[in-house]
């Protein structure tokens, strides 16, 4: 590993910490670790809906190798429960990985040194790296939800400094949490005050756009009950929230500044906010919003969506998760543990990975390591997601029908890892040509072939002297795009 | 120098000329005339519209004798992705209180000689933003029509809603069919001897308006669009392939088959060596691009009927300015790209028809960001050979407060179906708007020639 003199020094400033952190598979390459681990495996069971398969595959971005074998005898409520508290220690490898990213590790203007493709580049390593490597499935997988609930586009207004940050302490600090701490965190993020403009909403004729967002998109849903009228009260509220450009002392953080406030009194989906209320009128709005009723009822049939799928499952959660949001004041575990453990979860619709969901789970897939560097990230431009990268606030989206027809990126990126073409990315090619089509269909789809599966067995024994092409060609089959 | 028309409660500007609406309804053989047009309007619309429609008639008739699938007659659509500033596209000068309402973010008067930035007189009350002067000679040509004060009745102001309606041919988002009114109408005019490449969406993701389509694939370039690899390998991989997507009745499995069938069909282009025709050049930008390969799908007869494409950027909160600004730029790109297609396309022209259009225009008053807020009127652009230019095609409600809606916007006096209707029915062939259209029966403008 070579390593430039800042990540020396990370590594060295950080001896104390990455000491502390430990690390469950001691010092063996992560790979070999990985490779072991598929010594355990038992039987895989068969069929699209297996459920083990299914579980791993909502619950984070799928099996890597003994995955399902290991799921299988922990059984589901105590996996889902570990899923949950996220307390695994991540790897000590991808600790330092993380710690080599000055994007996570320098605040916005210190970071200004750095080309914006540097820094969203670095941001985009570091969530490959998490998503591939991570120790807690769940929270990437939640991470994912909420990095798009919440979408900052990384290249407007210089969005993408901020992002590590807001990525750090609004995303992954509460994606298991409780949703008000969330909004809230959100609310003071600079990163997302940048992509909405709020730092132009000045007393006088406010700027709307954060204040339709929080509402439309972050908390109520357009059909949440709100009007226009509540739009220009809540961007009344917001006002006066914007960016410290007093340099170096306070480097573009986000402020309050009173001068900029409108103190006027407001109303606020029915609610009155009195005058002078300054700063706090940002707590009314957010409280305000969380113990609204279609806040509970938008986010529930967001995440139902997200983790059920398009059909009736979905829509017949919707209204337990949102009692559970009610009586939790929102929190995010209690509302997704019934969903994790319920049969809907296993037998409901599949959904189409997302590119990222696809990269990711296929080099897990194969057990397979990646730096998360440049060339996959290549891929996943063309696949079509590359992250931080999507202009408008609604996040990239999940539905079918928005994917399914480009494909043959998703092929080419197959083809690629299966032929261990992809630059910083590593797969045991030859670990995969002993196994054999069946073997190898195992591996990648995580379960026994059977009868449906025939054309894709055809397929993959007529290739059978050939892995790299077997490898590609497993990994292309239509059951690959689905989760 | 707006004044209200008799008897109704719409408006125009008879400076200009630019108030023909027929209000003829695109049924097969009947026109509604339960309107109270204009006086030109009525004029209009009793002779364009019997004529459009014999005209149509002869152009089914083509159709139906026509040999497999070649030459057919192409839409490319063009989706202003954030809510583009209609009254900064289509400058209404002649209106006091848009100069009043936008100190700032305001494009001056063709007749401000005092300035080199203004708008490009289009018909003494409409300007054409300077940026687009590329496409200036299209209006004086005949090829380019606007339409302003158009958009959906949805008023949540939201984009996603707002797209949302407008891309599956709706009302507003919260009613209608799930799939996009392109889906609709390439379902609705399907023939055995189809092209798998009957739509193509530029970019990464596929649009609302295709969803649910068949014959039709999302690509970042053409180039691009191929199994990488080596000869052999890649005829390997194909097979496999073929045979993996064969069965399947999913959504996946469909788009598989079609794939590798556009991969089919693409084998006889070679889409790196395209040269654009009559000395054109393209702008380097996204837009520019995919209308470069719009132009070689086109040319190639490949039984490509219709383009998406995208531009996004137009959500100018802040910073859009007048001559400085975010917003010169997007417009900038705008004129270059759609004048180079329209240049390249040359002859080829009469069989394509652009629009150009977005979710919604913005409010009328400026704010304090330099920029503008959500609002409701939009413009759309028609570009082709086939199109009835050199006119803005307004039932122009007025930009005085007290015209406008109640949150300030421009009202939207055009429902965007009704342009989208008369291509499809005149230009593409299609009979079947209602379905295509989710109820609505779109009214003629009368935006196309009669041929």
């Amino acid at each position: 590993m070579k390593l430039s003199r800042r990540e020396c020094l990370q590594i060295s400033l950080g001896g104390a910490t990455l000491g502390a952190l430990g690390w469950a598979g001691g010092c063996a390459p992560l790979a070999a670790r990985l490779t072991q681990r598929d010594d355990v495996a038992s039987p895989l069971p068969s069929g699209p809906t297996a459920p083990e398969l299914r579980l791993l595959n909502r619950s984070g971005f799928g099996p890597r190798p003994g995955d399902v074998a290991l799921l299988a005898s922990q059984g589901r409520i105590s996996y889902v429960d570990q899923c949950l508290a996220a307390a695994q220690n991540e790897p000590l490898t991808l600790s330092m990985q993380l710690h080599r990213l000055d994007a996570l590790q320098i605040d916005a203007y210190e970071l200004r040194d750095l080309p914006e493709d540097t820094v969203l580049s670095q941001l985009q390593q570091a969530a490959i790296l998490r998503a591939t490597h991570g120790a807690n499935p769940l929270l990437e997988r939640m991470v994912d939800f909420w990095t798009n609930h919440f979408n900052v586009y990384g290249r407007k207004g210089l969005a993408a400094y901020r992002k590590g940050r807001d990525e750090n302490d609004v995303v992954r600090k509460h994606a298991l949490g409780k949703f008000p701490d969330l909004l809230r965190a959100s609310t003071q993020s600079s990163a997302m005050l940048v992509y909405l403009d709020n730092q132009l909403n000045h007393k006088g004729i406010p700027n709307e756009n954060y204040a339709r967002e929080l509402m439309e998109l972050h908390s109520l849903g357009v059909h949440g009950g709100y009007t226009q009228r509540d739009v220009q009260e809540v961007a009344r509220c917001l006002s006066g929230w914007t960016l410290d450009l007093q340099w170096p002392r306070n480097r573009g953080r986000l402020k309050f500044e009173p001068s900029l406030h409108d103190d006027g009194v407001k109303t606020v989906l029915g609610k009155t906010i009195p005058p002078g209320g300054g700063a706090k009128d940002l707590d009314q709005v957010v409280s305000i919003l969380c113990a609204h009723p279609a806040c509970a009822h938008y986010i529930s049939t967001k995440l139902c969506r997200y983790l059920l799928g398009a059909g009736p499952e979905a829509a017949r959660w919707v209204e337990p998760t949102a009692t559970v949001f009610r009586q939790t004041g929102g929190d995010i575990r209690a509302m997704i543990r019934p969903i994790l453990l319920s049969d809907d979860l296993t037998t409901g619709p599949l959904i189409m990975k997302r590119p990222f969901d696809l990269a990711v789970s296929l080099i897990r897939a194969l057990g397979g390591v990646t730096d998360g560097g440049r060339p996959i990230q290549e891929h996943l431009i063309k696949m079509g997601e590359p992250l931080y990268q999507w202009p408008m606030p609604d996040g990239y989206p999940d539905r079918t029908s928005a994917w399914a027809g480009s494909l043959l990126p998703r092929w080419n990126f197959a083809a690629a890892l299966g032929r261990n073409q992809i630059g910083g990315t590593d797969i045991d090619l030859e670990a995969l040509a002993s196994r054999g089509s069946e073997g190898l269909f195992e591996l990648t789809h995580g379960r026994r072939p059977n009868a449906e599966d025939h054309p894709v067995m055809k397929a993959l024994t007529h290739l059978s002297d050939q892995p790299k092409l077997m490898a590609a060609v497993a990994l292309s089959s239509p059951a690959m795009q689905w989760r | 120098m707006s004044k209200q028309t008799q008897g109704s409660d719409w408006w125009s500007c008879d400076g200009g000329g630019h108030t023909t609406f027929s209000q003829s309804g695109l049924r097969c053989n009947e026109l509604t005339q339960n309107w109270m047009p204009s006086r030109r309007g009525l004029l209009v619309g009793a002779g364009m519209g019997l004529v459009g429609w014999m005209s149509q008639r002869t152009a089914l008739a083509d159709l139906a004798i026509a040999p497999g699938r070649k030459g057919k007659n192409v839409l490319v659509t063009v989706f202003l992705r954030g809510g583009a500033d209609s009254m900064s596209l289509v400058v209404p000068f002649g209106e006091a209180n848009y100069y009043r309402r936008r100190p700032n973010v305001s494009i001056p008067s063709p007749q401000d000689r005092g300035r080199n930035f203004r708008a490009l007189d289009l018909d003494g009350f409409f300007g054409l933003h300077p940026m687009l002067s590329p496409i200036h000679p299209l209006y004086h040509s005949g090829k380019l029509a606007i339409i302003h004060g158009c958009g959906s009745q949805d008023e949540t102001r939201s984009h996603f809603e707002a797209m949302s309606a407008m891309e599956r041919g709706v009302a507003r988002a919260s009613q209608g069919p799930t799939d996009g009114w392109i889906a609709r109408h390439l379902a609705s005019t399907e023939r055995s001897d189809d092209s798998p490449l009957r739509a193509v969406a530029f970019g990464s993701t596929m649009p609302d308006s295709l969803r649910g389509a068949t014959h039709a694939v999302a690509l970042n370039s053409l180039t691009e669009f191929r199994l990488e690899g080596e000869d052999a390998d890649r005829a390997q991989i194909k097979m496999a392939l073929a045979q993996m997507y064969k069965p399947g009745q999913d959504e996946v499995a469909h788009a598989g088959r079609e794939t590798l069938a556009v991969l089919d069909a693409m084998d006889r282009l070679d889409p790196g060596t395209y040269k654009p025709k009559f000395g054109t050049t393209y702008p380097t930008s996204d837009l520019g691009n995919g209308l470069k390969q719009v132009a070689c799908l086109v040319r190639a007869d490949l039984g490509l009927e219709v383009a998406c494409l995208d531009k996004g950027g137009w959500d100018t909160h802040v910073a859009q300015g007048s001559e400085l600004g975010t917003f010169p730029g997007l417009v900038d790109d705008l004129g270059k790209s759609l004048a180079a297609f329209a240049q390249d396309m040359g002859p080829d022209l009469g069989r394509v028809t652009v629009v150009v259009m977005s979710e919604f225009g913005r409010r009328l008053a400026e704010n304090t960001g330099l920029g503008t807020d959500h609002g409701r009127g939009g413009a759309m652009f028609l570009i082709g050979g086939g199109v009835q230019g050199g006119k803005v095609f307004a039932r122009w409600p007025g930009l005085e407060d007290s015209h406008l809606d109640p949150t300030g916007d421009l009202k939207v006096t055009t429902d965007y179906r009704d342009v989208l209707g008369e291509v499809l029915l005149t230009r593409l062939g299609n009979q079947a708007l209602r379905p295509v259209f989710a109820g609505y029966q779109p009214q003629s403008i009368g935006l196309i020639k009669a041929t």
